[in-house]
């Protein structure tokens, strides 16, 4: 039955052991299996596993490789195919069409993930191999990676554990720029919130896009051709050491403090600098695969290493491979044989290629770009081979130390986890009575969710490549012309609001992509695709898992909802990534935090918004319903230092029109300015116009509360606090909430001009709107008819809270 | 036998990581240009017009930021040709490489008289990009040629280690009376010596480029390759190209009209087309 014969091959005995002593041997192995997946083991191999195997599967069967309580969940909520797809979820990074230029389709390939228990543990190398990991699984499609973004959470930077944190920004910032400005692909945007939640677990998600012809994709599996001809593996890059020997089980377990010394080996060691010339050197190598007409298997090593790489190559096609490790290029000697074929060292690549081939394959990495003399012991060599029957066999010294069938490998464990709802957040969000409106915006701009998060981006590379038309801090997301000599754009932005998940995880994961949405149509952009990664505690905790369960199914229902603009079909989420275990070691989750990232195409990139008032003298224009529900808000987190109360909801068919609205006005060159509604409301909106104006020509704004004919503006939302009309009290209350309400929509700068076609499609397309102002040339921002009193704030006053108000908690 | 286009060579050393863009810059002026690696013949090399090194983190900027890219072989045969009076251009890690193999300011040739080190900035370390506005101090060098002195430009530039320094006294005073100071940060109006952020890194009196006594090899720390087309120039941008720009919003314009980098590779075109003719006078 087994080939594994050697004696000098150690096993794991598991058949005939009783439970107690299994749970033993496992620990001393150091495996994270439970008792039950590890007799399957045995049973499917119908004998004890090598301590190879064993390290195999239990890295294959980790809840990160393997998402084994998330799989049926994402498979039932999540649209993930349309006309534009090329390939969904599945293999390193989803892609989809852009457009066609010169007869040639171009594609965007896109992988989302996240690096958040090593960045905790050991900040900037976490996030340096983040930003590492994730532009690997782009290249490997064939792509040129065009752009990264990091939605980063971070703990309380004033509270009990805030010098921990401050010291983890500050890390975790430093390792994503000195990685990503290293290897030189242009950070296009990202988000970062703070909140005590995370204080012994932080999120660092990360997000690379690429650019690829699609004739020219490469897929990570072993090509049908390798049914005919001989075919080798050749592995790519650093030696293989022991780092991150053991990474995808730690990122699939709790984080706990006395075992953070241990952890700091499961983070893996970042080289920048190898990646660049790999990248380089590959894409010698792919257009030599071109020119040759061959196909071939290519795929980046990550978690499970060379076990996980090359099981998976082989089974994406019903095919095996032998791998001898004694072949691979090692950094030290004596490693034993798991070691080698599980440690996850970076910047590796595996590919799959005729033999005739191979030879110079290696001369390009090894003596055309020098690999093993300009980066001490790295370089490419033949470690193995393909072979017809569909086994995963490793080698090692001239015994057989894995042999097993790939599927078995491959297509792992899967749990039904339990679902349970938790009682509902039913505070009352009532403000406070006398608050000052002048004193709130100041407080709200300087919040240290809502503060100017220019401290962190300009630590990030944006024009490297020259394709950089609006960089972050400019607009709602980034632009890019990847294309030379093309006038498609790209534009991206990535979004999730912890707070909404601290009261409604359906409203969190809808909310999450209804926001990135929005902020593509702001510049002008057509949403394309999504991609979600999905940040949550133990799935072993049945709360924690339901607020999962919600998380997708708002996600599933807002990508349907909204739509690609003027089709039936929803917005496909094409990649993605699952992260649990995200808690304190005593035992409090974080908040559920779905983030999602929107790729939008500008036919014309020419006609891209950005968010700076441009002249004064135009009309500023409200679109979207204000809601009374002010839960997840700014302002009564500012206010009331909390803010668990009702969340406004996500009304998927006005969000669908005003996307249609904003992408056509941009594309008539109506819009002057364009910003959407987020955290702070239409308050703070202005407030980033008027700062994000040219600052040797500045352009300020007179503002009025929102209204509907004359009316008090219409309040979405049924059970909002009651009783405003009526005493002025009430009344300035009312008005704070219009202009602090983060109910979805955009603010639109439009010349007079320009102002009767801007209606014009506004009511073609169905949408709530509010002419709300007009811009000022030279002044500040001035609000009038509230009746908490009119106020008027200089750029001056309004720039100090706003640059100031996050910097000393990132630095 | 004239030849009709200017060659160039962009020079790629390991780790460098702005060698496409560099070269499609110079080919927008009409020049051609070829990435050469560091490890190719030298034969091959002089055969070319001019020579850019690109930014990027040459050796992973081990020891310092250019440091061991100074020491590369092909340097020796850039530094023969510098002095021979070919145009040579280092952006941002290019001018690190420039300085630390005494090519600029090269009062001394050969002799490293200046450095460029970490940015001093307030309340803040490490890298920082930002889009600089820049006085044109001399319009004599490769980088400058076309333009005119007390010109004011807007350039972006991202650097961690860009502050320009030495310890030989006299030496900056003497770069400036030499015309060897090619271009200085400038204020929100345009202004000599700002401060931060205007400059980005508390380089000595703002200086941000800085050739050879020839001004044939130029040092510049920002990137005019990230800035040939009006459309890569921000929106927001204060000053002259920040309203030209916002003045051609919307239209397709902003895609094939050059931006204010372009002046410095129209610049390396005329400087060579300018030696070339000396040449055929000569001959």
């Amino acid at each position: 039955m087994s080939a594994v014969t050697a004696p000098s091959v150690s096993v794991i005995r598991v058949l005939g052991v009783k439970d107690d002593e299994l749970l033993r041997r496992l620990a001393h192995a150091g495996l994270s299996f439970t008792i039950g997946e590890a007799r399957r083991v045995a049973a499917l191999l119908g004998r004890d596993p090598t301590v190879v195997e064993g390290n195999i599967f239990n890295t294959m069967w980790s809840e990160h490789c393997s998402y084994k309580s998330s799989r049926e969940v994402l498979g039932e909520y999540l649209p993930t195919e349309g006309t534009g797809v090329v390939l969904g979820p599945g293999e390193d990074a989803g892609i989809v069409r852009l457009a066609t230029v010169n007869g040639k389709s171009y594609c965007i390939a896109i992988a989302h993930e996240s690096h958040n228990h090593p960045s905790q543990v050991v900040p900037n190398e976490g996030a340096a191999t983040g930003i590492g990991g994730i532009v690997r699984d782009v290249y490997c499609m064939g792509a040129d990676v065009v752009g990264v973004l990091d939605p980063l959470r971070f703990g309380d930077p004033m509270g009990e554990n805030g010098e921990r944190t401050r010291e983890i920004v500050h890390g975790v910032v430093e390792g994503i720029w000195q990685y990503a400005n290293a290897l030189g692909v242009p950070n296009l945007g990202g988000d970062v919130y703070f909140d005590s939640s995370f204080d012994e677990n932080c999120l660092v998600n990360v997000v690379a896009l690429g650019l690829v012809a699609e004739d020219e994709i490469v897929r990570s599996r072993i090509p049908l051709e390798a049914k005919d001809s001989d075919y080798d593996v050749i592995l790519v890059g650093k030696p293989t050491d022991p780092s991150g020997f053991g990474g995808a089980t730690f990122a699939s377990r709790i984080l706990d403090e006395e075992r953070a010394l241990d952890d700091k080996y499961a983070v893996q060691v970042p080289d920048p600098f190898l990646k660049r010339m790999l990248a380089v050197a590959t894409r010698e190598v792919l257009k030599l695969v071109r020119d040759s007409g061959a196909v071939i298997g290519f795929k980046d090593l990550g978690a499970g290493g060379i076990a996980c790489a090359t099981s998976e190559l082989g089974a994406a096609a019903g095919l095996g491979v032998r791998i001898d490790l004694s072949r691979v290029i090692v950094a030290e000697s004596n490693l034993p044989a798991e070691v080698i074929a599980c440690s996850e060292t970076q910047e590796r690549y595996c590919l799959v290629v005729p033999r005739e081939l191979s030879p110079e394959v290696l001369r390009i990495y090894n003596e055309v770009f020098e690999l093993p003399e300009i980066c001490h012991g790295s370089g490419a060599s033949v470690i193995g081979e393909v072979i017809q029957e569909a086994r995963f066999v490793l080698e090692y010294a001239g015994a057989t130390v894995c042999d097993a069938s790939t599927e078995q490998i491959t297509t792992g464990v899967c749990y039904k986890r339990e679902s349970r709802g938790r009682e509902p957040v039913c505070k009352e969000d009532v403000l406070p009575d006398g608050l000052d409106p002048r004193a709130v915006l100041l407080d709200v701009l300087g919040s240290v969710n809502v503060a100017s998060r220019e401290h962190v981006y300009r630590h990030y590379e944006c024009e490297v490549k020259g394709c950089a038309i609006v960089r972050p801090g400019e607009a709602d997301a980034g632009v890019i012309a990847p294309i030379p000599g093309a006038a498609v754009g790209v534009a991206v932005a990535c979004d999730g609001n912890p707070f909404y998940g601290a009261v409604d995880s359906y409203q969190a994961g809808a909310v999450a992509v209804a926001e990135s949405v929005r902020n593509v149509a702001a510049v002008g952009a057509h949403p394309i695709a999504l991609t979600d990664c999905l940040n949550f505690g133990n799935p072993e905790v049945p709360e924690v898992f339901h607020d999962f369960v919600e998380a997708v199914r708002g996600i599933g229902d807002a990508a349907r909802g909204i739509g690609l603009k003027d089709s039936g079909e929803p917005i496909p989420v094409i990649s993605g990534n699952v992260s649990f275990y995200n808690q304190s070691s005593g035992g409090s989750a974080i908040l559920p935090s779905p983030i999602v990232c929107c790729v939008g195409r500008l036919v014309d990139v020419s006609r891209h918004v950005t968010m700076g008032f441009k002249s004064g003298g135009n009309s500023i224009y409200l679109l979207g319903r204000r809601s009374a529900k002010l839960g997840a808000s700014a302002v009564l987190r500012t206010v009331a230092g909390d803010a668990t109360a009702s969340v406004p909801e996500v009304d998927f068919d006005d969000e669908r029109h005003m996307m249609a609205a904003v992408t056509d006005i941009a594309e008539s060159g109506l819009a002057a300015s364009c910003h959407d509604i987020s955290d702070g409301g239409v308050a703070v909106a202005v407030a980033e116009m008027v700062l994000t104006s040219p600052e040797d020509s500045r352009v300020g704004a007179r503002i009025s509360v929102p209204r509907l004919d004359g009316s008090p503006a219409a309040l979405a939302g049924e059970t909002g606090p009651s009783g405003f009309a009526g005493t002025r009290e009430s009344e300035a209350k009312r008005d704070l909430v219009l202009l602090f309400s983060e109910a979805g929509g955009y603010l639109l700068e439009v010349a007079p001009d320009d102002e009767d076609r801007l209606l014009n499609v506004l009511e073609d397309r169905g949408v709530w709107y509010s002419r709300v102002g007009t811009t000022v040339a030279g002044v500040g921002l001035s609000f009038t008819g509230i009746a908490g009193g009119d106020f008027t704030l200089s750029v001056e006053e309004l720039a100090r809270p706003w640059t100031d108000g996050a910097t000393e908690a990132m630095r | 036998m004239m030849k009709s286009r200017a060659r160039i060579a962009v020079i790629r050393f390991p780790g460098v990581n702005c060698e496409d863009e560099t070269r499609r810059a110079v080919e927008s002026r009409g020049m051609d240009c070829d990435i050469f690696m560091w490890n190719g013949s030298h034969e091959r090399l002089v055969e070319y017009d001019g020579y850019v090194l690109p930014g990027g983190f040459t050796y992973q900027d081990r020891v310092r930021a250019g440091a061991i890219a100074a020491k590369d072989r092909v340097v020796d045969c850039l530094f023969d040709e510098a002095q021979a009076g070919k145009p040579i251009i280092g952006i941002c890690n290019g001018a690190q490489i420039l300085l630390e193999s005494g090519m600029v300011p090269g009062i001394t040739p050969g002799k490293v008289e200046m450095g460029l080190a970490r940015n001093i900035m307030p309340d803040r370390d490490g890298y920082y990009t930002r889009w600089t506005h820049l006085r044109i101090e001399s319009d004599s060098s490769c980088v400058t040629c076309v333009m005119s002195k007390g010109d004011v430009t807007s350039i972006p530039t991202a650097h961690a280690e860009g502050r320009f320094v030495t310890t030989t006294e006299g030496l900056i005073d003497r770069l400036f009376d030499n015309g060897q100071v090619v271009m200085t940060y400038a204020g929100l109006k345009g202004e000599a010596e700002p401060a931060f952020p205007y400059n980005p890194n508390g380089s000595t009196r703002g200086i941000a480029a800085v050739s050879n006594p020839s001004g044939n090899a130029v040092a510049m720390m920002p990137h005019p390759e990230r800035a040939v087309r009006l459309a890569q120039v921000p929106e927001s941008l204060p000053g002259r190209w920040g309203a030209e720009r916002r003045a051609a919003a919307g239209s397709r314009r902003i895609l094939t009209e050059p931006g204010p980098g372009g002046e410095v590779f129209k610049s390396l075109g005329a400087f060579i087309a300018e030696r070339l003719r000396g040449k055929r006078g000569d001959a």
